[in-house]
C-alpha cells in the first residue's frame, strides 16, 4: 500500500482518491495471530488434557482404594482385638484421640489418597513436559505445595500438643507464668514450621533463614537472659526444694514441712 | 467303675484335708516375714493354714506354720498382677480352699483382721473379702475423692477401699483374678493395678468389706502426686471403660453403715493455701483445656468458686462428681491426650482435698463428708451413663 501512495507521487500525479487502506488484510492478520493463538492453546489443552483426566482418574481410584483397604482393615484389627492387644503391649504411655484400629484404618486411607495424588501429579508432569512449554511454572510448586501442606499440618499438631504439655506441667508445678511459657513454646514451634514450609516452597531464599535465625535466635537469649536475671531466686530454690523432696515426693512440692506427715494422697 | 487304692497316699491326703487357707504375703523384709507368720500363728490352728513364701525366708523362719514356696512379686505400695497368678497357681497346687493375699506392709495388720478376712471366705461363703482399714485422717485421699465414690456408685459396692492391699479370695476369685492379671503380667505392664472389687462384679460373685482395723499404707517411692493420681485414676478409668456393659445396669445402691468416728484434727492451712493456689492458678491457665473436657456451667461454678477465700472454700460434693464424670468421659472419647487430661484434673483434686480439709475443720468427721460424696456420686449415675451413651459436644 505505501508503495502505491509512493509511484503516485513520483509520478506526479494527484491522487484523485484517497487510497483505501486494506483492512482485511489487519483483520486478516488479528484473525491469524487470534487462530494461532488459539491452536496454540487449544495444542497445549489437547496436550495437558490427558494428563488431567489420569490425575483425577487416579485420585479417584486410589481414593476408592483407600475406602475398601481402611474398611478392610477395620474390620480384620477389630476381628483380631487389636487395640486390647496393643493396650496390653504398650500400655498406656502413649494414648491417642483415637482408637489404634481407627488410626491404621485413617492411615492406610490417607496413605492411599496421597498414593494417588503422587500418581497423578506425576501423569500430569508426564503430558505436561511432553506438551508445549506453558509460559508459568506452576507444575513444580505443586508438589513442593503437598509437602509445604503436610509440614505446615505436622507442625501445627506438633505445637499444640506441646503447648498444652508445657502448660499443663507448668501449672502443676504452680509456675505463674504457664501460660506464656506455653504460648513461647507453641509460637517457636509455629515459627519453625513456618521457617520450613517457606524453605521447602523456596519462597524467599536467604532472607527466610536469615529472618528466622534472628528470630530464633533473639528469643532463646531473651529467655536466658530471663531465666539468668529475673528467676535466678526461683531456680535455685526449685532445685533446692527439689533435693529436699528426694525422701517423700508424693506430696504436693514446696508444701509446709510441718503438714507432711498430715496429708497423704494415696 | 473306679476303685480307689487301697494304699492311701498319706501325705497328700492329709494336707487336702488340713490345708484349707493358703496365704501369700509379697515380699517383705525378713523381720516384717516374721512378725507377719507370728500373727498368722496367733490367728489359725497350724494344720489348717498353709504359708507361701520365698525359699530363702522360709528357710530361716522358725514358726510351726507350713510353709511351701511361692514365687513373690516385689510389690512396694500395692499388689501386682503378678501376685495374682502366684496366688491361684499355688492355690491350685496345694488345692486350698480360699488364699489370703497380704499386701506391703502386712506386719501391721492384727491376727483378729487376718482371722476375719480368711473367716469371711471360708465361713461366710464371700468369693472376695475386702478390708476396711481404720487410716489417719487425711490419709488415702486419692481414694476417698475418686476410687471409693466411683467404684461405689458404679459397681453398687459398698468396698470403702476398692484398691485393697490385702485380700481374702476363694478359689474361684482367685481364678478371675488370675485370668485378668495374665493380661498385665508382661514385662512392661507389670506395674498394672487390678480392681478385684469390679471383676467380683462383672462376675457375679459375691464381695464384702470386713472390718480390719488400723493399718500402716506403704507410700509409691520416687513419683509425685501427680503420678500417682494419673497411674491410680488412670487405670480405674481404664477398667470402667472396659466394664461399661457391666456398671450400665441399674443396680440397688449398697447399704453403707458405717460408725463415723469423731472429727479429726484438721491439715494445716498452709497446705489448704497452698492447694488452692494451684487450683487458681490452674483456673487462670487451664481454661482452654477444661472447656474441652468440662461443661459450661462446671467452668463457671469453677471460676466463682475460685474467688472464694481460702478459708472459706468448699468444692461442692455434687460439682466435683459432675467434673469426675466428665473426666472418666473424656477418657472415654479420648477428647484429649489421656496424659495431658489426668494432668488437667490435678489442680481440681487438689481443690477437692482443700475442700474437704475446710469442712473437716468444721468439726464435721471426714468419713461423713466422703460418704456424702459417694452418696452424690450415685445421685449423679444417670448424667455418667446418659452422656456415656450419647456423648454430646458441647464445646463445639
Amino acid at each position: 500500500m505505501q508503495n502505491v501512495t509512493e509511484n503516485l507521487l513520483q509520478q506526479g500525479q494527484k491522487p484523485s482518491v484517497i487510497p483505501v487502506y486494506d483492512d482485511g488484510s489487519i483483520w486478516q492478520h488479528m484473525s491469524a495471530a487470534l487462530h494461532q493463538s488459539f491452536y496454540r492453546v487449544l495444542t497445549l489443552l489437547i496436550a495437558v488434557l490427558p494428563g488431567i483426566l489420569a490425575f483425577f482418574a487416579a485420585l479417584l481410584i486410589f481414593t476408592l482404594s483407600g475406602i475398601a483397604i481402611s474398611w478392610v482393615l477395620r474390620r480384620c484389627l477389630s476381628w483380631v482385638n487389636f487395640d486390647q492387644r496393643l493396650a496390653r503391649k504398650g500400655g498406656a504411655d502413649w494414648t491417642p484421640s483415637s482408637a489404634p484400629t481407627e488410626i491404621v484404618a485413617r492411615f492406610s486411607f490417607w496413605a492411599c489418597v496421597l498414593l494417588g495424588l503422587i500418581i497423578g501429579v506425576s501423569a500430569f508432569d508426564t503430558s505436561y513436559a511432553t506438551g508445549t512449554s506453558l509460559p508459568i511454572s506452576l507444575l513444580p510448586y505443586l508438589t513442593r505445595a503437598v509437602g509445604a501442606a503436610l509440614l505446615l499440618v505436622a507442625g501445627s499438631l506438633i505445637a499444640r500438643f506441646l503447648a498444652r504439655s508445657v502448660v499443663i506441667s507448668a501449672v502443676n508445678a504452680q509456675l505463674h507464668y504457664a501460660r506464656a511459657l506455653s504460648l513461647g513454646v507453641k509460637w517457636l514451634v509455629l515459627v519453625l514450621t513456618g521457617a520450613m514450609v517457606l524453605d521447602h516452597l523456596e519462597v524467599g531464599g536467604n532472607i527466610v533463614e536469615l529472618a528466622f535465625g534472628i528470630l530464633f535466635g533473639g528469643i532463646v537469649l531473651t529467655l536466658a537472659l530471663a531465666i539468668g536475671l529475673g528467676s535466678r531466686d526461683l531456680v535455685s530454690r526449685s532445685l533446692e526444694s527439689r533435693v529436699e523432696h528426694t525422701g517423700d515426693p508424693t506430696h504436693i512440692q514446696e508444701m509446709d514441712p510441718s503438714s507432711r506427715k498430715t496429708i497423704r494422697h494415696f | 467303675m473306679a476303685t480307689a487304692s487301697p494304699i492311701p497316699d498319706s501325705t497328700s491326703t492329709a494336707e487336702r484335708a488340713t490345708a484349707n487357707l493358703l496365704v501369700l504375703a509379697t515380699k517383705l523384709p525378713p523381720e516384717q516375714f516374721e512378725s507377719v507368720l507370728a500373727h498368722l500363728t496367733e490367728a489359725f490352728s497350724a494344720e489348717s493354714v498353709i504359708v507361701g513364701a520365698p525359699e530363702g525366708l522360709a528357710a530361716h523362719s522358725l514358726t510351726s506354720l507350713r510353709i511351701v514356696p511361692a514365687p513373690q512379686s516385689g510389690a512396694a505400695w500395692t499388689l501386682k498382677p503378678a501376685d495374682f497368678i502366684n496366688a491361684y497357681e499355688v492355690g491350685r497346687e496345694h488345692e486350698v480352699r480360699a488364699v489370703l493375699i497380704l499386701g506391703p506392709g502386712s506386719d501391721s495388720l492384727s491376727p483378729q483382721s487376718l482371722r476375719a478376712l480368711a473367716d469371711a471366705v471360708l465361713s461366710a461363703g464371700i468369693d472376695l473379702a475386702v478390708p476396711h482399714y481404720t487410716i489417719p485422717p487425711n490419709t488415702g485421699l486419692i481414694n476417698s475423692a475418686i476410687l471409693y465414690p466411683l467404684t461405689r456408685a458404679l459397681f453398687a459396692s459398698r468396698a470403702r477401699f476398692p484398691q485393697a492391699l490385702d485380700l481374702g479370695l476363694s478359689m474361684r476369685m482367685a481364678e478371675r483374678l488370675a485370668t485378668a492379671a495374665r493380661r498385665f503380667n508382661v514385662p512392661d505392664q507389670g506395674d498394672a493395678l487390678l480392681w478385684p472389687v469390679n471383676e467380683a462384679i462383672a462376675a457375679g460373685l459375691s464381695a464384702d468389706e470386713i472390718d480390719a482395723g488400723p493399718r500402716a499404707v506403704p507410700q509409691p517411692a520416687d513419683i509425685d502426686v501427680s503420678a500417682v493420681l494419673a497411674l491410680v485414676t488412670g487405670s480405674l478409668f481404664g477398667d470402667i471403660e472396659a466394664k461399661a456393659a457391666v456398671w450400665q445396669r441399674p443396680r440397688r445402691p449398697p447399704m453403707v453403715q458405717r460408725p463415723t468416728p469423731a472429727a479429726s484434727p484438721a491439715g494445716s492451712t498452709a497446705d489448704v493455701a497452698q492447694m488452692l493456689e494451684a487450683f487458681r492458678l490452674a483456673n487462670a491457665n487451664l481454661q482452654e483445656i477444661w472447656s474441652l473436657v468440662l461443661p459450661p456451667h462446671s467452668l463457671v461454678m469453677l471460676k466463682r468458686f475460685s474467688t472464694v477465700e481460702t478459708a472459706a472454700f468448699r468444692m461442692p460434693d455434687i460439682l466435683w462428681a459432675r467434673i469426675v464424670y466428665d473426666f472418666l468421659i473424656a477418657y472415654r472419647l479420648r477428647t484429649i491426650n489421656r496424659g495431658h487430661l489426668m494432668g488437667a484434673l490435678i489442680p481440681l483434686y487438689l481443690a477437692w482435698v482443700a475442700g474437704h480439709i475446710n469442712v473437716t475443720a468444721s468439726s464435721i468427721a471426714p468419713e461423713r463428708h466422703i460418704e456424702a460424696v459417694a452418696t452424690a456420686f450415685e445421685a449423679d449415675k444417670p448424667y455418667l451413663v446418659a452422656r456415656w451413651r450419647w456423648p454430646d459436644r458441647f464445646n463445639s
